[in-house]
C-alpha cells in the first residue's frame, strides 16, 4: 500500500511537471473529450483522427487546400500552434464532467470540444459553464442542450428538431421545383423514445405547415411481422411515408412493402436503420429509391473539391474516409481556430466573444451547410441535414439542391416496374 | 472497538484530521473531485454491503435504487420546487418501498437466481424510465445550476460536496455499525451462513432480508440524490445501467464483503485505478486503460478472494510495519 501511494505521488508530481514543461509560450491548448474506450470507442478513434487532422492543418503541418477556413491558421496570434489534449469519457456523463474539470484546471485548456454523446455533453459543458471556458459541441443532436441559457456553450451541428424540420423544407422544395404533390403523410415510426419524439414533432410540423396526416402507426422495433401495419398504410394511400426504424425493422418493412405491392410516391426515412451498411447488403436492389436524412455523405465531394481534398488527406493519414460524425468534429476544430485567430488572444471572454461573432460561409467548410453563425443560445443557425437517396445501390445526395450530386427519382417506381 | 491500542488511537485521530482537512489543504479541484468520487463510491459500496455482505444476498441491480433515489429528488426539484434535501429523504422512502415490493418475491430465490432477478429488475426499470415521458424519458432531466447554496444543494465550489459526501459515508457506516452490533446483524450473518439453522431457531428469513434491503436501498438512494445534485444531469443510461450495478458490487467485493471498512478500501483502490489508468492511458484511444484496470481486478480476485481487507489481515501478522501504518486499524475486527 505504501509503495502504491508513493507511486501515486510520484506520478502526480510528474504529471504536474510534465504539464509545466510542455506548456511552451506559443502553444494553445484545447481540450477534446471523446468516447475513446467503451462501446463507442471505434467512433471516438475516428473523431480523434479528424480532430488531429484539423489541428495539423491549422498548424500548417500539412498544406491546406485554398479556401478552407482551417487553413488560415493563427496569424493574429503570431503563428502560434494549437495543441489538442484528449480526454476519454467512456460514454459516462460523470467521467465526462471529471475529464472536463481536469482539462480545465490541470491542463489549462482555453476551450473544450466534444463530447459526441448528448448526455456527456450535458455534464461536461456544465463544468465549462461554471469555469467560464468556451465549450464548442460539434456532433451532439439532443435539442435541449442549446436551450439551457448557457453563456459559454456553442453548437455547430444541427439538432434533432432541425433534422425533422428539414423533411418539411424538402417537401416544400419538391413541390416548388418538381411539381410533386406531397400533401398526405403517413407516419410509421418505432415506438421507443426516438420514434415517439419524432412522431410528436412530425405531427406538429405537419399541422403547422398544412399537411394531412392520414395514418400514424407506432410499432415495436423488435416485431417479427408487419403485414397488418403495412395493410393499414396501404389503405390510407399516403403520398409520403415518413419512417423512423432501426435496422431489423427497416429491412422487414421493405420486404413487407414488396410482398404487399405497396409503393408510396415517396419513402422518407429518418437515418438509423436505413443508412446502416447492412441495410443495402441485405436488401440489394430492393433498397433502391428510398430517401433518408443524413448529416453528411462522401459523394458531396463530387461538387465540393474541398471535401475531396480534405478526405484525401484523411485517407492518406488514417486510411479512412470521413463520416457524418468525423466531418463535424473536423469542422468544430476549424471553428475554434477561426475564433482564436479573430480574438487574437486566448483570454476566455475574448474567445467567447469571437465565437459568438463567428460567420463562416459554408463554402469554406467541408459541411453541406449554408455556414456557421451562432444565435443567442449558441446554436448554429445555418446548419442543416442533407437528404440522400439510394440509386443503383449507392447513397447519393439529392437535397439541398445546391449541393446535390444526383437528381431525386420521384415518384418511387412501383415494385413491378423496376 | 475492544482491541484498540493507544498507537491505533493516535493513528485514528491523525486519519480523522487528514480526512476532515483534506479539501482545505488540497485546493486543486481535480484532486478534490477525485476525493469526492472516492467518498461517493465508498458510500454506495457500504450501502450495498448491508444486503450483499452481511445478509449474503448478492444484488447486481443496485443501480435501480440509485436511479429511483435520484429521479425522485430531481422530479421534486424540477416539478415541485422542493429542496433536494427533502428529496433525498423522499427518494430514500420511495426507494425502500420499491425495494420491499421487489424483495418480497425475489427473496424466494436463492444464490445466483437472486442475483439474476436483481439484474432483470434493473434492466426493466431502465427500459420503463427510458420510455416514461413524465420523467423526460431517454432525454434525461437537467437540474438547474442556479440558485446555488445550501438549501438548493448546488455549489460552485467542490468543498461542500466533499463534506456532504463524507457525511453521507459516515452516516452509512454508522447504519452498518448499528446493524452489525444489533441482533439484526447476528440474524443476517446467521441467514447468510446457515439459513436452515437460522430458520430452525425461529429467525424469519424473509423479514430480516427485507430489513436489509430496505436499509441498503435507502442509503443507495441517498447516494443517487448526491450524484444528481453534483452532476446536475441524470438520464437512464447513467443512472440505471447494469455496469453501474456491477461497479457498486465490485467496490464491496474488492474491498472485502461483510466487513465495515472493506467497501471504503475497495472504493479507494478501484477509483484510483479507474482515474489514474484513464488519465495516463485513456487519451491514446487504444483501450490501454481498460486492459490495466481489468488486469488489476483479476489479480486482486485471484490472490485475494476475501478482498483487500482479507489480504491485509493476512499480511498484518507477517509484516509488523503494516500494523502500525494502516489507518484502518482504528476499528479492529468487525465481529
Amino acid at each position: 500500500m505504501q509503495k502504491f501511494i508513493r507511486h501515486l505521488c510520484v506520478s502526480a508530481i510528474s504529471l504536474v511537471m510534465a504539464a509545466g514543461v510542455a506548456r511552451a509560450e506559443d502553444e494553445i491548448r484545447i481540450g477534446v473529450i471523446y468516447p475513446l474506450t467503451g462501446a463507442a470507442a471505434s467512433t471516438g478513434v475516428e473523431l480523434k483522427a479528424a480532430a488531429e487532422l484539423a489541428a495539423a492543418v491549422v498548424n500548417k503541418e500539412i498544406p491546406a487546400p485554398p479556401g478552407l477556413v482551417a487553413g488560415v491558421g493563427l496569424p493574429n496570434l503570431k503563428g502560434a500552434k494549437i495543441k489538442l489534449v484528449f480526454g476519454d469519457h467512456q460514454g459516462n456523463p460523470q467521467v465526462g464532467a471529471t475529464e472536463a474539470e481536469r482539462l480545465i484546471t490541470q491542463e489549462h485548456v482555453v476551450a473544450l470540444l466534444g463530447c459526441y454523446f448528448s448526455n456527456v455533453t450535458a455534464t461536461a459543458s456544465q463544468v465549462a459553464e461554471r469555469y467560464g471556458v468556451p465549450f464548442l459541441n460539434g456532433s451532439s443532436s439532443s435539442t435541449p442542450l442549446s436551450q439551457r441559457g448557457f453563456k459559454w456553450f456553442f453548437r455547430t451541428s444541427p439538432h434533432d428538431d432541425l433534422f425533422v424540420a428539414n423533411f418539411f423544407e424538402f417537401f416544400k422544395d419538391m413541390e416548388k421545383t418538381k411539381g410533386a404533390k406531397l400533401k398526405t403523410l403517413a407516419l410509421f415510426n418505432e415506438n421507443t423514445l426516438w420514434g415517439g419524439e419524432t412522431t410528436k414533432l412530425e405531427t406538429r410540423l405537419a399541422e403547422e405547415q398544412g399537411y394531412t396526416v392520414a395514418e400514424k402507426i407506432l410499432y415495436p422495433a423488435k416485431t417479427t411481422q408487419m403485414t397488418s401495419e403495412v395493410q393499414r398504410l396501404k389503405a390510407a394511400s399516403p403520398e409520403v411515408v415518413m419512417q423512423s426504424s432501426y435496422l431489423g425493422d427497416a429491412i422487414l418493412a421493405m420486404k413487407t412493402y414488396k410482398e404487399l405491392g405497396f409503393t408510396p410516391a415517396m419513402l422518407m426515412a429518418n437515418d438509423a436503420g436505413f443508412s446502416d451498411s447492412e441495410f443495402l447488403k441485405t436488401l440489394g436492389k430492393d433498397g433502391d429509391f428510398i430517401l433518408s436524412r443524413e448529416v453528411w455523405s462522401l459523394d458531396l465531394a463530387e461538387k465540393n473539391p474541398l471535401i475531396r481534398q480534405v478526405n484525401d488527406m484523411m485517407k492518406e493519414r488514417n486510411k479512412i474516409n470521413f463520416t457524418g460524425n468525423s466531418s463535424r468534429e473536423f469542422t468544430a476544430i476549424a471553428v475554434i481556430a477561426d475564433a482564436l485567430n479573430r480574438a487574437g488572444s486566448t483570454a476566455p471572454e475574448a474567445l467567447r466573444k469571437a465565437l459568438s461573432e463567428t460567420d463562416i460561409p459554408g463554402s469554406a467548410t467541408i459541411m453541406p451547410w449554408k455556414g456557421i453563425k451562432f444565435d443567442q443560445t449558441g446554436q448554429n443557425t445555418l446548419g442543416s441535414g442533407i437528404i440522400v437517396q439510394v440509386q443503383n445501390g449507392q447513397y447519393v445526395t439529392v437535397w439541398p439542391f445546391d449541393v446535390a450530386t444526383k437528381d431525386v427519382v420521384y415518384p418511387m417506381p412501383a415494385w413491378d416496374r423496376r | 472497538m475492544k482491541n484498540l491500542k493507544s498507537g491505533n488511537i493516535g493513528l485514528a485521530c491523525l486519519a480523522t484530521v487528514v480526512v476532515l482537512s483534506f479539501p482545505l489543504l488540497v485546493t486543486q479541484p481535480t484532486y478534490q473531485n477525485f476525493a469526492i468520487l472516492v467518498l461517493m463510491a465508498a458510500q454506495l459500496g457500504v450501502a450495498w454491503n448491508i444486503l450483499g455482505g452481511y445478509a449474503g444476498q448478492v444484488s447486481l441491480g443496485h443501480a435501480v435504487f440509485f436511479g429511483i433515489g435520484a429521479y425522485t429528488s430531481s422530479m421534486l426539484v424540477t416539478h415541485a420546487g422542493l429542496s433536494p434535501w427533502f428529496g433525498m429523504l423522499a427518494g430514500g422512502v420511495v426507494t425502500s418501498l420499491f425495494a420491499l415490493a421487489i424483495g418480497w418475491p425475489c427473496f424466494r430465490l436463492k444464490g445466483h437466481y437472486f442475483a439474476m432477478a436483481t439484474i432483470a429488475v434493473a434492466e426493466i426499470m431502465q427500459v420503463v424510465i427510458s420510455n416514461w415521458d413524465y420523467l423526460e424519458g431517454a432525454i434525461g432531466i437537467y437540474l438547474p445550476m442556479a440558485p446555488s447554496g445550501f438549501k438548493a444543494f448546488v455549489f460552485t465550489s467542490k468543498i461542500p460536496y466533499y463534506y456532504i459526501a463524507l457525511g453521507l459515508l459516515l452516516f452509512s457506516l454508522l447504519v452498518n455499525l448499528a446493524i452489525e452490533r444489533s441482533h439484526v446483524g447476528y440474524y443476517l450473518r446467521a441467514i447468510k451462513d446457515e439459513p436452515e439453522a437460522a430458520r430452525s431457531l425461529g429467525v424469519s428469513l424473509t423479514r430480516y432480508k427485507l430489513v436489509a434491503i430496505a436499509a441498503s436501498s435507502f442509503l443507495t438512494a441517498m447516494g443517487g440524490t448526491l450524484y444528481a445534485q453534483k452532476e446536475l444531469f441524470i438520464d437512464p443510461p447513467s443512472m440505471l445501467s447494469t455496469q453501474l450495478s456491477i461497479k457498486i458490487a465490485l467496490i464491496a467485493i474488492l474491498g472485502g464483503v461483510g466487513t465495515l471498512f472493506g467497501p471504503v478500501v475497495g472504493a479507494i483502490v478501484l477509483i484510483t485505478i479507474e482515474e489514474m489508468s484513464r488519465i495516463y492511458f485513456g487519451s491514446s484511444g487504444q483501450g490501454t486503460d481498460m486492459i490495466i484496470y481489468g488486469a488489476i481486478i483479476i489479480v486482486v480476485a485471484v490472490y485475494s478472494p476475501s478482498g483487500l481487507i482479507g489480504l491485509w489481515r493476512q499480511a498484518k501478522g507477517a509484516l509488523p510495519f503494516w500494523r502500525a501504518a494502516a489507518p484502518q486499524a482504528k476499528v479492529g475486527e468487525p465481529s
